[in-house]
């Protein structure tokens, strides 16, 4: 009992009325490495997390070699075809189980705390409320990334399989992982918000459904209303007198078209659409369309959609001379992927709130400690 | 006896002392909804003292620690904790806070030493010292042949003392306990009414809720009461007072003969136990006398007057006595 404790002296705060919360953002990452420790802790030895890695890496492995099969059988050996196929399957595979682990992994991080009696006695220490909601966070991120690297000799399989490039590994890699932590901010503030585990993660969920079924189900409903007859641009085939393709020209005609520049957004928030227009697996649409590769299609949809109304309408269907790309506003991923962060910012900074002391208001039906 | 009229002879009651390293609480209110959980609660606890803070279930204990905590904003009143106020100057207040809840969990995987080194680090300690002040820490309280096993192994009792040990791990001037000897053993109750009469020698601010009144009585120098979220001065106020005069249990065979010659001998007694019916038969009173000798004065007294005196002894139970009045007020 001979031991000091060396704190720092703080200024004797004026005689405020309302506490001062801005020491409530101060992060000191010997903080953050203290609770992202106890967590990671608590959770790698408390659960059956080798076992779940195993079985994530069989069920990610056995998909992409299910997949691989199927599609060397469609299409009888065509490596080129294959590749851009099987890539984007186990992309959207990668990130859809991703997308289906993560709630759970920081959804309970704080109510769960809470239920276990564990939360309040951290809450006294000298950590920030901000170093708790960093730590937690951290801790679930870490985890879903070690879902996402036991996955990633299986993209890279995909990727020597055929000819997506190299540097689409390593995008989709980063987008899903930024994803997932856009995904792990939601989940602990809702775990914040709510009392009870069970709700912070239907919650959690549900937000995850909104992103991923939700906008393009909202993006169809919408359609219509904006749909327009307008004067658009049109590229017509010409052709010989005996059928053959000659020339691509541009006509002008009354179509109706839908103003989808004002709805794009909503496909753009989808985590699926982030990957697809951010991976860059084929130039433009053209080549993607010679690959068979859905992601570059998803791309030039995503990206038309963006450009709307005022985009001329390309029917020639030859591709030879005279083809025209469709015009594009640049990238729809950074919006997206911006969206994605923006919820899962929104979701740390209620919980930094909720972890703030000394608190006014308590969950319904919860004690403190 | 209430905090206002005594304080322990040892620290004395000087009020700027208590401001500075303990606790002092004043007319703190709180309320949850329409439940008045605190309403207006007044205590000084000064350092080198343990407190006793007594009260009926739902009297506002724990609410009252979690202020003291630093983790309820009170709705009013006045609150410092080691010189600062837990609103305000939360991280300066925590920092010299140590509280353990009354149903707290452990992390489970986690072992006794990582718990303890986890909070050391959350509470910034230098790594070196933490080192030492942990292993220092598991011996005080018992578990150091348990260092190093997962928490989940522990016993209940166990698990209370790594609590308590981890609410010390940074050297707090102010010691805020819940429950503490809740499922602790009759060894080590002996234990932690031992370490924290030692902890308040050393000029610490000790406060203590617990049901165990008995445990209470031997440690605490002062006691507060709590009922229905005031602190109250129970009618059988217990404890040694600043006159000296102390109270004893006085039984003899027939208590008409007993309280006959106390009221001839022109001395206060009081009943010991509410009684129903007029006493008749062998039975007991408290009496207040002035200290050791008084007690000698009066057995020589009693014995030579006749009375049958079965036994004199200092009344223990006071707390018990005290709480007992307040009984009406549980919820």
């Amino acid at each position: 009992m001979t031991t000091t404790v060396e704190l720092d002296e703080q200024q004797p705060a004026a005689p405020a009325a309302a506490p001062t919360t801005a020491g409530h953002w101060r992060v000191t990452w010997h903080g953050v490495r203290t609770v992202a420790a106890l967590e990671l802790r608590q959770r790698v030895r408390s659960t059956r997390w080798i076992v779940a890695l195993v079985v994530w890496f069989v069920v990610v492995g056995g998909l992409t070699l299910l997949i691989s099969g199927a599609l060397s059988a469609v299409n009888d050996g065509d490596r080129d075809l294959q590749g851009a196929l099987l890539f984007a399957a186990v992309s959207f595979l990668v990130l859809g189980l991703g997308l289906l682990v993560t709630p759970t992994l920081a959804s309970t991080s704080v109510n769960g705390d809470r239920a276990a009696g564990t939360l309040a006695t951290l809450q006294v220490t000298l950590l920030t409320p901000a170093e708790i909601a960093l730590g937690k966070v951290l801790a679930a991120w870490t985890a879903a990334c070690a879902f996402l690297a036991a996955s990633v000799p299986f993209l890279v399989f995909a990727a020597v399989v055929g000819p997506t490039p190299w540097w689409s590994v390593v995008r989709v890699v980063l987008l899903v992982a930024v994803l997932l932590a856009g995904v792990c901010g939601v989940g602990l503030g809702f775990s914040a918000l709510v009392a009870r585990p069970a709700g912070s993660t239907v919650l959690t969920f549900v937000t995850v459904a909104a992103l991923v079924l939700g906008t393009p189900l909202l993006f169809g409903v919408t359609y219509p209303s904006q749909e327009q007859r307008t004067t658009v641009q049109v590229y017509v085939q010409r052709t010989d007198g005996d059928g053959n393709p000659t020339e691509c020209v541009p006509t002008t005609q009354q179509r109706s078209v839908a103003h989808t520049e004002r709805t794009w957004w909503l496909l753009a928030a989808n985590p699926f659409v982030v990957l697809a227009d951010g991976a860059g697996t084929s130039g433009s649409v053209h080549e993607a369309e010679e690959r068979n590769d859905p992601l570059g299609m998803l791309r030039g949809a995503v990206r038309t959609a963006r450009t709307g109304a005022s985009a001329p309408l390309n029917e020639c269907w030859d591709s030879g001379a005279g083809l025209v790309e469709p015009t594009s506003n640049g990238p729809v991923w950074p919006w997206g992927l911006g969206v994605n962060l923006l919820l899962g910012v929104g979701g740390f900074v209620v919980a930094v709130r909720r972890l703030s002391l000394p608190q006014r208001a308590l969950p319904r039906g919860t004690r403190v400690a | 006896m209430t905090t206002q009229d005594a304080a322990p002879p040892a620290t004395g009651s000087d009020p700027t002392r208590a401001a500075d390293h303990g606790i002092v609480v004043r007319g703190v209110t709180r309320a949850f909804g329409t439940v008045q959980a605190l309403a207006g609660v007044d205590i000084d606890a000064p350092p080198g003292a343990v407190t006793a803070l007594v009260g009926p279930n739902g009297s506002g204990k724990t609410t009252l620690l979690l202020v003291l905590a630093g983790l309820l904003t009170p709705d009013g009143g006045e609150v410092r904790v080691a010189g600062h106020d837990p609103v305000t100057e939360g991280p300066a207040a925590r920092a010299r806070t140590g509280w353990m809840p009354d149903a707290f969990g452990t992390w489970d995987s986690l072992t006794a030493r990582e718990v303890l080194t986890t909070f050391a680090d959350a509470y910034r300690l230098d790594r070196g010292v933490s080192r030492r002040r942990v292993d220092e820490l598991l011996a005080t309280v018992h578990l150091a042949e348990y260092a190093d096993r997962p928490a989940s192994v522990l016993s209940r009792g166990q698990k209370q003392r790594l609590g308590l040990a981890r609410a010390l791990v940074h050297d707090p001037q102010v010691l805020l306990l819940d429950e503490p000897a809740s499922g602790l053993d009759p060894r080590s109750r002996v234990d932690l009414r031992l370490l924290l009469r030692r902890l308040a020698d050393d000029g610490r601010a000790v406060l203590v809720s617990s049901h165990v009144l008995t445990e209470l009585e031997e440690m605490c120098d002062d006691a507060v009461f709590l009922s229905r979220g005031r602190t109250v001065v129970p009618d059988a106020a217990p404890g040694a007072r600043a006159d000296g005069r102390r109270t004893f249990h006085v039984r003899a065979l027939s208590l008409p003969a007993l309280v006959a010659w106390l009221d001839a001998a022109g001395a206060a007694w009081r009943p010991d136990e509410p009684w129903t019916t007029p006493p008749t038969s062998a039975g007991g009173v408290l009496v207040d006398v002035a200290g050791d000798e008084g007690a000698a004065a009066l057995i020589r007294d009693a014995v030579a007057a006749g009375v049958p005196l079965t036994s004199v002894a200092p009344a223990v139970g006071a707390l018990e006595r005290a709480y007992l009045t307040l009984e009406e007020d549980r919820r």
